[in-house]
């Protein structure tokens, strides 16, 4: 239907422009995060003059992450003799792509009735009829599963960068970046088992659904109040995923100068960047949906508010559906936030402590918490029967 | 032509390409990617026709796992194995061999018609749900077992690189002895 596709295409540009500005702008906090906690003033040389005039627009050096962008279209394509030119040149894509992908299994609001929405317009309501869309780009039943597969092809970016560059520093970061996703994507997809368990789903518009609910009457039903440890153990090899410090050993700089993307420059060396950026924002969009009750407020629904004691709020649906966004956007801002406190706050592992950590300390902590999980589970489970 | 076959058309041709540059291509690392590229398309078919399941599985364990795997190892070889810039590999006459008989296969099956069996297949069939509870109920045995058996071949395969490895050793240490009485 037509209907079906103006919708979902508008969702793909809406979700592509987003995590784009997204990208941009953590370029940015990342700067002024770090200038805040050094005690310095920090990125505020970047500026736009309005024309004929001598006022310069400063704010804060939100410009900042514009004068990169352009920089890096504007350089001079460099390239190395390589060994192999084409995988060279798909190596960043293999890295951007994916992590894009990944946001169009998230459901970044909740029901929207576009008839109801865009009632204002003379005609919408009868165009669109009683149709109503999840507010995700792919409405997906195997959304979680998505997640994971994704993952795994964005490992193979970072590979080919390093062996296609033929430089002895590209290609150790390569291996390291490999060695070191394969390990921390293990910990991830152990920590979610857990949530999958209580769910039982893997379709994320169900589980943000199902944490839409209250617990012992007050508390939400989020994951992070049903998985606390695993809550963390996610964030932590979430982090090494994304190869930022502590965990960004394949391209530690006083080692390896730019690890696998030693010899890349201009437009390709920021698809690396930005998918890192962009990477931020995943994570923290996934943490959100995972483990924050994802677009919900505590005792919101689709209607408004309910609150506890029975009181009702009835909202309308254009407010309803604005607030989900804000409120999830709010959230990974939140989270974006916290993973950059990280990452300006922790020295750098060394890369056995890095192995050993992921094998020796936090996949044996996900087992122990998948087993405790899985017997509490089964014993509400045979309760409940 | 819907817009689905024509999508279905796409990704076909994308498999194929990706099958028969593998045949062609010489470098290990680009029969690498250009397996790849078939394994995706081949993905990109079942969620066409509707097997997300499947096609999440083909990118999870083929792509993910298994060529992740496969590129790890191109990306460690040994740089001064040059073979792959000879033209033919020293296997050409059998690979030729094992094509022809393929050829001939899908030749005598496309001759003989034998129109597929019509399957009355579920709307549900392949959703997570389904798939998960028919895999548990139906196949799980299999699965573990094929996973221990998977377990012995490599620790099997890592004693022999060991025992060989060992060999080599010792007979280094002959022959440097043999130097010094020399």
């Amino acid at each position: 239907m037509i209907q079906d596709l103006v919708v979902h295409g508008v969702f793909i540009v809406y979700a592509v422009l987003m995590l784009m500005t997204v990208g941009l702008v953590l370029t940015w906090v990342e700067r002024k995060q770090a200038a805040i906690m050094s005690d310095r003033i920090g990125a505020n040389r970047a500026y736009l003059r309005i024309p004929f005039t001598q006022v310069k627009l400063i704010w804060w050096g939100l410009f900042h992450g514009l004068a990169d962008g352009l920089k890096m279209l504007l350089k001079e394509d460099w390239r190395p003799n390589s060994y192999d030119r084409m995988a060279y040149a798909v190596a960043p894509w293999f890295a951007f792509v994916p992590v894009m992908a990944v946001f169009a299994v998230i459901p970044f609001g909740g029901e929207l009735v576009p008839g109801t929405f865009f009632g204002w317009f003379e005609g919408t309501s009868e165009w669109f009829g009683d149709r109503s869309y999840a507010m995700q780009v792919a409405p997906l039943d195997a959304g979680l599963l998505i997640v994971f597969a994704l993952g795994g092809i964005a490992v193979i970016g970072a590979m080919l960068a390093g062996w296609s560059s033929n430089n002895k520093f590209s290609l150790l970061g390569a291996v390291r970046a490999g060695s070191q996703m394969i390990s921390y994507e293990l910990v991830i997809g152990l920590t979610v088992v857990g949530l999958i368990l209580i769910y039982g789903t893997v379709n994320l518009v169900s589980i943000v659904e199902q944490q839409s609910g209250v617990l012992f009457g007050f508390i939400p039903a989020w994951g992070i109040f049903l998985q606390p440890f695993a809550a963390i153990l996610f964030l932590v090899a979430a982090q090494a995923e994304n190869q930022r410090i502590p965990f960004d050993l394949p391209e530690a700089e006083s080692e390896l100068i730019a690890g696998y993307f030693t010899e890349y420059s201009a437009m390709k060396m920021g698809l690396f960047m930005f998918a890192e950026f962009i990477h931020i924002a995943i994570i923290a969009a996934l943490f959100t949906t995972l483990f924050l009750g994802g677009y919900n407020l505590p005792y919101m629904t689709d209607a408004g508010f309910l609150l506890p004691g029975g009181f009702e709020i009835a909202l309308p649906h254009v407010l309803v559906v604005l607030l989900q966004i804000t409120v999830f956007w709010v959230k990974v801002f939140l989270m974006c936030g916290f993973l950059i406190l990280v990452r300006w706050s922790l020295p750098r592992f060394r890369y056995d402590q890095l192995l050993s950590f992921a094998w020796r300390f936090l996949l044996p902590l996900a087992l122990i918490n998948l087993a405790i999980t899985a017997v509490a589970v089964w014993a509400i489970q045979a309760a409940g029967a | 032509m819907t817009i689905e076959t024509v999508f279905l058309m796409v990704f076909a041709l994308g498999a194929l390409t990706g099958a028969v540059a593998m045949f062609f291509l010489r470098h290990p690392m680009r029969v690498a990617l250009a397996l790849i590229g078939t394994m995706v398309s081949l993905a990109a078919i079942y969620a066409q026709l509707g097997m997300h399941v499947i096609a999440v599985f083909q990118v999870l364990i083929y792509v993910g796992a298994v060529m992740v795997f496969m590129i790890y190892a191109i990306m460690l070889l040994d740089v001064r194995d040059r073979s792959f810039t000879e033209r033919f590999s020293p296997l050409l006459v059998a690979g030729l061999a094992g094509l022809l008989l393929l050829l001939g296969v899908l030749i005598d099956g496309l001759l003989r018609g034998q129109p597929f069996p019509a399957v009355d297949v579920p709307p549900d069939a392949f959703s997570v749900g389904t798939f998960a509870i028919v895999f548990m109920e139906q196949f799980w045995v299999y699965f573990a077992l094929t996973a221990v058996l998977l377990l012995v071949a490599e620790i099997a395969a890592s004693a022999v690189i060991d025992i060989r490895r060992r060999g080599q050793d010792v007979a280094a240490a002959q022959a440097e002895r043999g130097n010094d009485r020399g």
